[in-house]
């Protein structure tokens, strides 16, 4: 649904169309500001990488392919390495929670679509460990060292963990 | 490393996306992506795998600060004009842009007169400008491009390299293998005539890699520094 509703939109957008951009813009900004501040925690940091976010958008519309999934998903990984570049720059070591963040109005969730609902239900059979690990480092943008240290256990086993999870989960999504 | 077996590939794309893969092997990855496309579609795949979990997490909505930036920098409107008149875009204000159509428009007129300051009075007019900015945002060369010439200026915050060159590359919007457009000048300025594939290939953005000096010798960028969105005029 919500790549249906997204899709018309990045066309445009590709075509130079500014009125579709804000309309892009006000779907999706809450949701992009929001994984930018889960990895980034600090709300300037979090705005730099949604505001780089969206002119990449603006600018890369047209090298957007439905192999790098969904628009939602292809906009999310454009903040996302946006966002794993600012940590590194800025050298953030993180402090995860994975409670929902306190910095700005919450906005209501969309209605997942199959793809999430699907990757959802993946990540639920995968063993506790690899699944914590996995969203230690992928909400929270931690490094293998830092998930080390969140969870206690040696950095053999915290890659392994996340090795085989990844694994699980690609077995799992390609059935 | 051999990264033409599959679990391979899956792996290290996996630990890509996931953001686990750091410092030097991930330079390298973000390299082996823009050449290889085998590795760059399966960090398509992992990216349709994994940035699901991106729509799970509670929405947020960022201050109007953030809209009005974009814009800014876009240059949609006037950075110096109020931003009180451009509201933030909501889901029932589809037509907001016609009030700051005209200050976008002076705001491209800037530009253009700037850029048209630049060039010589007889000079083919530029299509095209892209500044190559530093990781503080320093602009290192500014890039004009013209349907005859590419003419590139080295500004004085590039801190020139004894024993390194630094090379131009159109990288596609295709997922191809990047085009180098030449070495870049170190001081001053250099124009060369515009190559053809400025205007055959859709371009995704411009890059700019540290090699030995001559250039490439793989005829591949060695190592990715910066890269620049390419800009209509």
């Amino acid at each position: 649904m919500e790549h249906e509703e997204l899709f018309p939109l990045l066309c445009a957008i590709a075509d130079g169309k500014r009125d579709e951009f804000a309309e892009l813009y006000a779907k999706t900004s809450a949701q992009i500001y929001a994984v930018a501040l889960k990895m980034l925690k600090h709300k300037e940091l979090a705005e730099e990488a949604t505001q780089d976010a969206f002119i990449k958008v603006w600018h890369g519309a047209s090298s957007y392919q439905r192999s790098k999934g969904t628009v939602l998903t292809w906009m999310v990984s454009i903040v996302r390495y946006r966002a794993l570049d600012i940590m590194r720059y800025h050298n953030i070591r993180n402090e995860v929670t994975l409670e929902p963040e306190k910095d700005g109005p919450t906005t209501t969730i969309p209605v997942p679509s199959a793809e999430r609902k699907r990757l959802a239900e993946c990540i639920e059979e995968l063993d506790d460990q690899q699944r914590q690990a996995i969203h230690l480092a992928y909400y929270g943008g931690l490094s293998h060292h830092e998930v080390v240290q969140h969870l206690g256990s040696p950095l053999g086993t915290i890659k392994s963990w996340i090795r085989r999870g990844l694994q699980s989960l690609q077995r799992c999504l390609s059935l | 490393m051999n990264y033409h077996t599959e679990s391979l590939r899956n792996a290290l794309a996996a630990e890509y996306v996931l953001g686990t893969l750091r410092g030097g092997a991930r330079r390298r990855y973000q390299q082996l992506i823009m050449t290889n496309q085998s590795i760059a579609e399966t960090t398509w795949l992992w990216e349709q795998y994994l940035n699901g979990m991106g729509g799970d997490i509670t929405p947020v909505a960022p201050g109007e600060n953030v809209w009005e930036s974009i814009q800014e920098k876009l240059g949609f409107v006037n950075k110096n004009a109020s931003v009180s008149e451009f509201k933030a875009p909501s889901k029932h204000q589809s037509r907001f842009w016609r009030g700051p159509a005209l200050l976008a428009f002076a705001a491209s007129l800037l530009i253009a007169v700037v850029w048209t300051s630049l060039s010589p009075s007889l000079a083919p007019p530029v299509t095209h400008i892209a500044v190559v900015n530093d990781q503080k945002t320093n602009p290192l060369w500014l890039i004009e491009i013209s349907d005859q010439q590419l003419r590139v200026r080295a500004t004085d915050q590039l801190v020139a390299l004894a024993d390194k060159d630094f090379e131009l590359w159109i990288v596609p919007a295709n997922g191809n293998s990047p085009i180098s457009l030449g070495v870049l000048p170190k001081n001053g300025e250099l124009s060369v005539p515009a190559p053809d594939s400025l205007k055959s290939v859709p371009i995704n953005v411009l890059a700019v890699s540290l090699e030995p000096l001559g250039g490439s010798p793989t005829g591949q960028p060695t190592e990715v520094l910066y890269t620049s969105n390419l800009i209509n005029v």
